[in-house]
């Protein structure tokens, strides 16, 4: 009897230990591309994530893509900084590659802003998908 | 870092990088086996393409 009040115990501090856990991983992966599934072991995915993620900001910033800033004058300036900042570090990699600034006067820099949004929400996707594996959710 | 003029690359080329990087990523995020991902990885890509592609022409009556 004692023994099972004990695990019924337990069994909620676990819970929310792994879901702290989870959530670091999720941050980390944000912060870092790969860096959550990389925590987490899945090598793979942690590479993909990581080249993907950082082809896409080489190329966007290489391509003078618009990297938004926090002072943006509408709502779709304050959309692309978030888009932007989901690189996590990267974002100031795509500042520091990008040394001329952007020029969206040519089709190709209208591109790199895409490219550059992208590789924000796919990070973001990744670093959720990190997050829910940690969890213990199928991944 | 990168130079002035950065890169020069054609709507093509720019559409093909980024339906590559985009497809892979969703291939490694979403499937696990390499066969099944390898087979995800192509198939997005396509579709990818296809749709760009499609776009582009469904556009071309209003582009003059």
């Amino acid at each position: 009897m004692m023994t099972e009040e004990t695990t019924a115990q337990a069994a909620p501090q676990q819970y929310s230990q792994r879901e702290k856990i989870a959530f670091i991983i999720g941050i980390a992966g944000w912060l870092l591309p790969g860096l959550g599934h990389a925590l987490l072991k899945m090598w793979g995915r942690a590479v993909a994530c990581f080249l993907l993620v950082g082809l896409l900001v080489f190329f966007g910033a290489g391509m003078r893509g618009n990297l938004f800033s926090s002072n943006g004058n509408d709502a779709f300036d304050s959309l692309g900084y978030l888009a932007d900042l989901g690189t996590g570090t990267f974002y100031l990699l795509a500042r520091t590659l990008e040394k001329s600034g952007p020029d969206v006067s040519h089709a190709g820099g209208d591109y790199g802003t895409r490219f550059l949004a992208t590789a924000g929400v796919l990070n973001l996707l990744a670093a959720l998908h990190a997050y829910e594996a940690a969890r213990g959710r199928k991944a | 870092m990168i130079g002035g003029a950065g890169f020069k690359l054609s709507h093509l080329q720019a559409m093909l990088l980024f339906a590559l990087f985009v497809s892979m990523a969703f291939g490694f995020l979403s499937r696990r086996q390499p066969v099944e991902r390898f087979k995800y990885i192509v198939w997005s890509l396509l579709l990818f393409l296809l749709v760009g592609v499609g776009i582009g022409w469904a556009m071309y009556p209003f582009s003059r």
